[in-house]
């Protein structure tokens, strides 16, 4: 008997999304956010323009004289819960206090690198557990990298880091404090970054344009064109010239607007990080970046087995290999010494050695010698 | 200008000479401040370099440059010193040592000249009178590498800190700014250039005029090399959406105060204090160690001329004593030949002595 197509209204396939929405309605979302770049770029006045409220405090400047430099950088975790129209988000804000401050930055990216790597590792972790309810999950989902801005180009740091950065996770690279270039510095400058990071193989985050409906596909490519995006940030509400109230940063020539797109990306940034493609940053987060680092430790490790850990600070390295260096030239030294002394050694022992050869072949002639006297001799009585 | 010299005429017609330098990352303003200055393209632009070698670091350039302004009627031959490169690695270690090693270069260079027999008349004066060091409009207060660079360099040179690109700061923000800044200079003990004055010892005016200079360290500078129109005016600043900010409004900017600052009147401070205090010490510390320890601390500063410079400020001494000895000795000689005559005569003498002595005997004999 064939199949016949009913036109009944189906037997609620179709009612899957709508259930969907309602689990993860009741489940919640949960979006861990990094922050990387040098100190006084905005980064935390951002997060706070971000979700408008004072998630990050600003850094106590009054105790900076009594805080040790200790040159390391720091990872600041911050947390946070958000609730808009009874949906809730466990927020996580990661910040890197430190890093890019000091005059030598060499491996400074070393506590951020290995951070991203023991969030992965952790998960993977707790994944092989007999037990694996109430899993913490902290890898990031999204690494926003703050550029300077010079106006001129990347430097050598920002390439080094976000090379590593943007093989872990999901790099967004924005320019930070975008209210100090003009326009068309601002173009050249986006123009210039754009060409480094296709120039150095950085990889950074790109959502997927192509989508069922024109609008979003035309959003979507207007969003991935603004990178890097230019962000101004702030949470104070200012009064234009022209009467409105916004949230800006007041100068004595005029007010930037946080919210204006002619002013700076931010509104192309928010929608990326959370209208639109939180779901996607997370998804890729979890298969494409986890996954990737799942398969190149289980390839190298077996099943249960601690990860390797390399207790190597870079400073103690490079005294490491001083000190081996001095060792092995110390060494070498000693055992040219001991060569030329044990050639010395031979060249005595030869010399000894002939000496007692022509002593003994002197000997031996003289034997002869005495030999054929006593010979003599003996033939001369005979022969009396 | 010309009356605040008080009869320095002469000079007036002949205009001064005046060495600065400006040190900063790049991006902080350097290259536009000066063009703005001198209000034509001194310095070239960076011309970014190619993507692909982004990851490289390039070492410091010292790039000194040559211009001629003329401010008020009174010419300046100004010679400015770029430092592009500065701050730009990962590892900034070696960026200081380099500036240092230029300005002590340019100390031996004079003491080289003073301590000559034959000075030359046309001897060029390349020491830097100030240092314009350019912080990074971060908000916060200063960073590592701006309390190193100002602490390593203000022994050698006259230290003013600026803060670059200044239009990034709201201005509340600015003032906190300043005021860190100003805070963290004391603490760290950095002696910065701060137009200096001596409450009883000036006049009125300049004690007014320096103190007030001080207040607005470090100067907020903005620069362009851009003219736009503001409410029908041709001026020279920045076009943004939200506004337009003018270079030389003393509200937006204090870099017309920085500039005569710089260009006319206080443009013979800093110059004597250069000679009179920093190339001082520079030679006695100098001088003092050549005596006691030898050149060991000339091998760690590398630069072959230093070493080429105080070989021949040895030789020199050599020569000079070498003479000396020559001349004490051609003395002693003389005495000795005549102590010898003396002597010769002398025994002349008693010989003639002994011989009339004899014949008188023998006649007595006789």
């Amino acid at each position: 008997m064939a199949p016949s197509a009913t036109s009944s209204p189906g037997i609620g396939i179709a009612n899957l999304p709508n259930q969907r929405h309602k689990i993860v309605t009741q489940r919640g979302a949960n979006f861990t956010l990094m922050v990387c770049g040098e100190s006084g770029l905005g980064k935390t006045t951002f997060v706070n323009t971000l979700f408008t409220t004072g998630i990050k405090e600003h850094k106590n400047h009054v105790k900076r004289h009594s805080e040790q430099l200790d040159k390391t950088v720091k990872i600041e975790i911050t947390k946070a819960e958000l609730e808009e129209k009874l949906f809730k988000v466990q927020l996580t804000v990661i910040d890197t206090p430190g890093f890019g401050d000091y005059v030598n930055n060499r491996n400074n990216w070393d506590p951020i690198i290995e951070f991203l790597d023991d969030q992965h590792e952790s998960f993977m972790r707790q994944e092989q557990q007999p037990t694996r309810e109430g899993k913490i999950d902290m890898r990031v989902h999204a690494c926003l990298y703050f550029i300077r801005p010079t106006g001129h180009t990347l430097s050598a740091l920002d390439v080094e880091v976000m090379k590593r950065l943007g093989s872990r996770v999901n790099l967004i690279p924005v320019i930070a404090k975008a209210d100090t270039l003009t326009p068309k510095d601002l173009a050249e400058f986006k123009q210039k970054v754009r060409d480094v990071i296709v120039a150095q193989n950085i990889h950074i985050y790109s959502c997927p344009i192509e989508s069922e409906e024109e609008s979003t596909t035309a959003r979507n490519q207007d969003i991935m064109s603004a990178m890097p995006f230019a962000v101004i940030g702030s949470i104070d509400t200012v009064n234009t010239t022209d009467g409105r109230t916004v949230i800006g940063r007041e100068y004595s020539w005029g007010v930037a607007e946080v919210e204006n797109d002619e002013h700076c990306d931010f509104k192309k940034l928010r929608s990326l990080l959370i209208r639109t493609h939180m779901l996607d940053l997370i998804s890729t987060t979890e298969e494409t970046h986890y996954e990737t680092y799942r398969q190149g430790q289980m390839e190298t490790r077996k099943f249960g087995d601690p990860k390797v850990k390399n207790y190597d600070n870079p400073k103690f390295r490079e005294e490491e290999d001083m000190l081996r260096k001095r060792f092995t030239d110390q060494v070498k030294s000693e055992e040219n010494r001991f060569r030329q002394w044990e050639q010395q050694l031979i060249a005595e022992r030869d010399r000894l050695n002939k000496d007692l050869e022509t002593q003994h072949a002197q000997i031996k002639s003289l034997e002869s010698d005495l030999e054929s006297l006593y010979q003599q001799q003996n033939r001369g009585t005979i022969r009396r | 200008m010309a009356h605040r010299l008080g009869g320095r005429r002469k000079n007036v017609k002949k205009g001064f000479q005046f060495t600065f330098m400006v040190v900063g990352a790049s991006g902080t303003g350097r290259t536009t401040f000066v063009n703005t200055l001198c209000d034509s393209g001194v310095l070239p632009k960076k011309i970014s370099d190619n993507p692909e070698e982004a990851h490289n670091e390039a070492g410091i350039k010292i790039k000194p440059v040559s211009v001629e302004l003329d401010e008020d009627g009174v010419r300046i031959s100004l010679t400015i010193v770029d430092t592009p490169g500065f701050g730009d690695n990962i590892d900034n270690e070696k960026c200081f040592q380099e500036i240092v090693g230029y300005l002590e270069s340019q100390y031996d260079d004079i003491l080289a000249e003073e301590n000559r027999i034959k000075r030359n008349p046309r001897f060029r004066d390349n020491r830097v009178h100030a240092l314009l060091y350019f912080i990074a409009p971060t908000g916060h207060a200063l960073r590592e590498i701006d309390i190193e660079l100002m602490r390593r360099l203000s022994p050698r040179v006259n230290v003013i800190p600026v803060i670059g690109r200044a239009d990034s700061l709201t201005p509340q923000e600015l003032r906190d700014f300043k005021r860190r800044i100003m805070e963290d200079i004391e603490h760290y003990n950095i002696p910065i250039y701060n137009f200096p004055y001596d409450p009883e010892e000036d006049d009125e005016d300049t004690v007014e005029e320096n103190s007030e200079l001080r207040t607005l360290l470090p100067f907020a500078i903005i620069g362009s090399d851009e003219e736009i129109v503001v409410n029908g005016r041709t001026v020279r600043g920045r076009q943004y959406p939200w506004g337009a900010v003018e270079v030389d409004n003393p509200k937006h900017s204090d870099f017309a105060r920085l500039r005569s600052a710089l260009l006319s009147s206080h443009l013979q401070d800093l110059k004597e204090i250069t000679h009179d205090f920093l190339y001082e010490n520079y030679r006695t510390e100098k001088l003092s160690r050549t005596i006691n320890g030898g050149d060991q601390d000339g091998a760690a500063l590398d630069a072959d001329e230093m070493a080429s410079q105080s070989v021949r400020l040895k030789e020199e001494q050599l020569r000079r004593e070498e003479e000396k000895l020559r001349d004490i000795e051609l003395k002693v000689q003389k005495e000795i030949q005549e102590k010898r005559q003396e002597l010769l005569a002398k025994e002349e003498a008693l010989r003639s002595l002994e011989a009339r002595l004899a014949a008188a005997q023998l006649q007595d004999a006789a």
